[in-house]
């Protein structure tokens, strides 16, 4: 019993081993159609949006696939969290019955496309992407 | 009611279709998921079983293979299935939930059909293992929920504000089937109505706090006890018979906390589930976990107890011996229902890993020790009824799997 207490404490205490650290200099936005120019988000709206809570408007989320660089970003800078616990959360949710998961294209040039095709879309690309005029940032990350 | 034989037939069909990563899109509107889960256990105590496993090794306590087939009329309307095959013979295989989804904007959300039961954060996910650390979720919390699903409707509103996000859900059915207590199925069918409950949950950053309240009558006729009681109320002991009762109004309070940050999580939930009836005590359970994520590895550890009140029998029939022999069997039998009641307290600390060595599968493994710090927890099973208080260790390792 002794033994299980003090590793509780020791995985309190243990600091930071820096593991997402490689990830820190790359940049995020959050991109959607130019018809949604006065849309103004926080990183805390995005991030409820992208877990699947409404707020208020209906902009749709779409997401890039598990396993995706960029996707791992946008879930350590956005979300939070690390990619399989952002897969554990959807599986819950999935499961349970209680919200699908967004939307899903397979590259970054498909997001480019769907996010022109559908207007009331939101997404993230890395921001070197090259936007194409109907497109706007709404957020971006330090 | 499908029965599989057994672990093995879990095993194949996850390596016939292992490939196969995420969910399969059969057409436009027809979606096929699902879930498996693999579970080894072993408990080190050479008389007492606990959650099904003995000191044997075991794969077939937990083990089980779930298809979610979804289908979409359109945007806003769909139908919805699992079917979840299980290998323990204490949890029934077939449909676990069928209903009609309707969401007519981002916000709001409704159900109705046969669903899963939310009385606790993971309730209506219990089966899928993937979704949480533990190979088994704290059973002081978990294993006392009475039944899974419920026939009826739920409706379901979500707002994310500039800082604060929200979610409120209410609902309202009924169930009738087996009952469940601390974990093992009582033989008895079971009646619940008017069930009714209302969950809040609450994010604010890293930190989401969910609280919820159910509530339902509840008929459960226990053939022996009932028979017992017509007897006492015809030698007019009525007291003793009304402690009999096993019909009257069941109440469950939750309240957890939960805080994420990108290498660590913090969870403490804490349950206690009150009944109108006299033979059913009072039972309160909690857990505390705190995690580390290591890249793909994270690393637990939880502490979880569970308390029994004391039952309130009644002092109206005479101790044996009295001198007559009919008096007396019908008191050994009255005092003998109380006394094979759980009432005692069960502690637990769980140390455990899990690695995700691919986007959709784990590995577990977890150490248990169980201690018994009142007598009678309910949770470990013996042949006969005895005072001693319990301890053992339970290991176990898993395989989790979503498709």
């Amino acid at each position: 019993m002794r033994l299980i207490f003090s590793s509780l404490l020791a995985l309190t205490l243990l600091s930071a081993p820096g593991a997402f650290a490689a990830f820190a200099s790359e940049r995020i936005i959050i991109v959607t159609h130019s018809d949604n120019t006065g849309v103004r988000l926080s990183r805390e709206q995005i991030r409820n949006l992208f877990m699947g809570a409404s707020v208020g408007r209906d902009l749709q989320p779409v997401a890039l696939p598990p396993g995706s660089r960029t996707r791992s970003l946008f879930n350590i800078k956005i979300v939070g969290l690390s990619d399989s616990r952002v897969q554990s959360y959807w599986a819950q949710m999935k499961f349970t019955g209680r919200r699908p998961p967004p939307q899903i294209v397979n590259s970054e040039e498909a997001m480019v496309q769907y996010l022109l095709n559908t207007p009331s879309s939101i997404g993230y690309l890395t921001a070197d992407t090259d936007l194409p005029e109907d497109l706007v940032i709404i957020y971006a990350t330090d | 009611m499908i029965k599989i034989p057994g672990v093995a037939a879990v095993v194949s069909a996850l390596l016939l279709s292992a490939e196969a990563c995420y969910a399969e899109k059969l057409t436009d509107n027809l979606e096929i998921s699902g879930f498996a889960r693999v579970i080894g256990g072993y408990l080190s105590h050479s008389s007492r079983r606990f959650d099904g496993y003995t000191n044997e090794v075991s794969l077939d306590e937990q083990s089980l293979l779930a298809v979610q087939p979804s289908y979409s009329f359109n945007d806003k309307l769909s139908v919805s299935s699992q079917f979840v095959a299980h290998t323990s013979d204490d949890r029934d295989s077939g449909l676990e939930w069928a209903y009609l989804s309707y969401q007519p904007s981002s916000a709001w959300h409704f159900r109705a059909g046969k669903l899963r039961t939310p009385f606790f954060i993971y309730s209506d996910g219990y089966d899928v293992g993937y979704s949480y650390p533990w190979v088994t979720a704290p059973v002081q919390v978990y294993n006392n929920y009475l039944f899974s699903n419920f026939n009826g409707a739920s409706a379901s509103y979500y707002h994310a504000g500039n800082s604060l996000a929200l979610n409120l859900e209410a609902y309202y059915g009924y169930f009738k089937g087996d009952l469940f207590l601390a974990g093992t199925k009582v033989d008895v069918e079971t009646e619940v109505e008017d069930l009714a409950g209302i969950v809040a949950t609450i994010n604010r950053n890293n930190l989401s706090l969910r609280m919820s309240y159910h509530q339902a009558h509840n008929t459960t006729e226990i053939p022996n006890v009932s028979e017992l009681r017509s007897q006492l109320y015809a030698l007019g002991y009525n007291d003793s018979a009304k402690s009999l009762e096993s019909s009257g109004n069941v109440y469950a309070l939750q309240t957890s906390l939960s805080y994420d940050t990108l290498n660590s999580f913090y969870k403490a939930e804490w349950v206690n589930i009150v009944t109108g009836y006299e033979i059913a005590p009072e039972i309160t359970g909690y857990y505390l976990m705190a995690g580390r994520v290591i890249n793909d590895w994270t690393l637990h550890a939880t502490y979880s107890r569970s308390e029994y009140s004391a039952v309130k029998m009644s002092n109206e029939l005479p101790m044996p011996p009295t001198g007559n022999p009919q008096q007396d069997m019908l008191s050994t039998a009255y005092y003998q229902v109380f006394a094979s009641t759980p009432n005692g307290n069960l502690d637990s600390y769980t140390l455990g890993t899990r690695w995700d060595f691919r986007m959709n599968m784990a590995l577990k493994a977890e150490i248990t020790l169980l201690e018994e710090s009142r007598s009678r927890s309910g949770f470990f099973m013996s042949p006969s009824s005895n005072d001693s208080t319990e301890n053992a260790y339970l290991y176990q390792v898993a395989w989790e799997w979503i498709f």
